[in-house]
């Protein structure tokens, strides 16, 4: 999954890479205010092999691309998102509006049909869509 | 020859000059509005289309206002068309109009061409379907403004959409009703009730008419409103979403609609999947967070569009028609130095 925010004013081009992306993925389903690494790893580990220094390092990396803020609280970090996961996405959605093709007719329809080619991403959405709806019981 | 040299020479210029200056104005306008926005680009959505159709729209209405102004002479400019020795000066801002009125009804009927909407069906499975709706809808307060105005198609590429320019309704396709359940057809409304709400139909055809008639429209103005278009789908869902709609069953029903039909897509392989992936990924995080409305109700802006058509129309005859003046004589001197 890669995102690019432009934040605020100044125009600052962010790109997230997978672990980035999956990091904040768990602060925003989780709803973590202030965390430290370890909270981030006891989530992330469940879902895949990593290492603290890894966690820590990624932490540090999305706090130099200010999407996360910091505070010192003795020797470690905690940290906290400066966006909410739809703050976020607003932000990345003139990337995604600038390359819209669409039809030209006066037609209001729910989503345009995509093309074949799209099957398979249609089905990765559908596996994401259901895979949330069993997290939360739905 | 100098007679008709206006009418020709005049709608010659509006077409080259007046209206590509116009949609490069708007250009810049758009441009900045969309990069000034701190918000993101799915706000500020209204100011967006009144440049994108006011930017044609306007200089057309005043243009038109003014040259019958000039023609009027008691009589009726059909008449004044026609009758041109006696009223020499009415005749030629009187063709100009006709003239212009010409290409404006050309492109808009080449352009309505294109707009085909879906077919209601009364079959036996219409008819069982509409049940179904009637029953959702019952039960759903947000949905209640719909309560007569859902129809069912059999058209097998037809999903769910809104049709109808003046008395918008809600069109669902019979085998997409059939895929999805009761819930994700009813989220599906949702999003559909802000677009009759709005009267989405309408905004869209006079959007789409206002880049017909400018030459330079479908170039310089369609990603601006290809963007627009999308930000709105955006909107209806967090309306629909604040409405009470469930954000994973729209998107679940989302996702169904965007499913390749029986025939092949409209731009087969042009149009991405990551527009669709945008307005999934916003309703999941609506899911974690429920949204707030982003701006405060305002007038409609296919009503703010008409005011200021109706301020531009009535403008030449309490302000003046010196613009119009100034293209009149320059075009008669333009053809007099081209042609000594």
């Amino acid at each position: 999954m890669t995102f690019r925010v432009r934040a605020g004013k100044k125009g600052i081009e962010l790109r997230l890479h997978e672990l980035e992306a999956a990091i904040m993925d768990v602060v925003w389903r989780k709803d973590l205010r202030e965390f430290a690494v370890s909270e981030v790893l006891g989530v992330l580990e469940k879902q895949r092999d990593i290492a603290y220094t890894t966690v820590m390092t990624t932490l540090s990396r999305l706090h130099d691309k200010g999407v996360l803020t910091r505070v010192r609280d003795g020797k470690r970090y905690r940290y906290s998102s400066k966006l909410s996961r739809e703050q976020f996405l607003e932000a990345t959605a003139r990337d995604v509006l600038d390359r819209a093709v669409g039809g030209r007719q006066a037609l209001v329809m729910l989503a345009e049909k995509l093309s074949e080619a799209s099957s398979s991403e249609l089905d990765d959405l559908e596996a994401l869509i259901r895979r949330r709806r069993r997290e939360l019981g739905k | 020859m100098s007679e008709i040299a206006f009418p020709f020479l005049g709608t010659a210029f509006v077409v080259l000059v007046v209206l590509p200056a116009c949609a490069l104005i708007a250009k810049a306008l758009l441009w900045t509005l969309e990069h000034v926005e701190t918000r993101g680009p799915l706000h500020g959505l209204r100011l967006r289309y009144l440049v994108l159709t006011g930017s044609s729209l306007l200089p057309l209405a005043w243009l038109l206002s003014a040259a019958l102004h000039q023609a009027e002479t008691g009589r009726s400019v059909v008449s004044c068309l026609f009758d041109h020795d006696t009223a020499a000066l009415c005749f030629e801002p009187g063709l100009f109009t006709a003239l212009l009125s010409a290409l404006i009804v050309w492109s808009s009927v080449k352009e309505l061409r294109h707009t085909r909407g879906a077919r209601p069906s009364s079959s036996p499975n219409a008819t069982a379907l509409q049940q179904r709706m009637v029953r959702i809808v019952s039960t759903r307060w947000e949905l209640q403004a719909l309560a007569h105005s859902i129809y069912v198609t059999d058209e097998l590429d037809y999903a769910i959409g809104v049709q109808g320019f003046l008395a918008p309704h809600v069109v669902v396709g019979l085998a997409y009703a059939r895929g999805i359940s009761d819930e994700e057809l009813a989220c599906a409304l949702g999003h559909e009730a802000e677009h009759v709400r709005a009267r989405d139909p309408l905004r869209y055809l006079v959007l789409s008419l206002a880049l017909a008639v400018n030459p330079f429209g479908r170039q310089w103005l369609q990603p601006h409103a290809t963007s627009w278009l999308a930000a709105r789908e955006a909107h209806c869902d967090r309306e629909a979403v604040i409405r009470g709609a469930g954000p994973l069953a729209l998107a679940q029903a989302l996702i169904r609609a965007a499913r390749p039909g029986v025939c092949p897509a409209a731009a087969l392989g042009a149009r991405s999947a990551s527009l669709l992936k945008l307005r999934v990924e916003m309703l999941m995080a609506f899911e974690e967070r429920t949204p707030t409305r982003c701006c405060h109700r305002e007038p409609s802006s296919i009503l703010i569009v008409a005011a200021l058509f109706i301020v531009a129309a009535l403008l030449p005859h309490h302000a003046g028609t010196a613009a119009l003046d100034a293209l009149h004589f320059g075009t008669e001197h333009a053809l007099h130095f081209f042609w000594r």
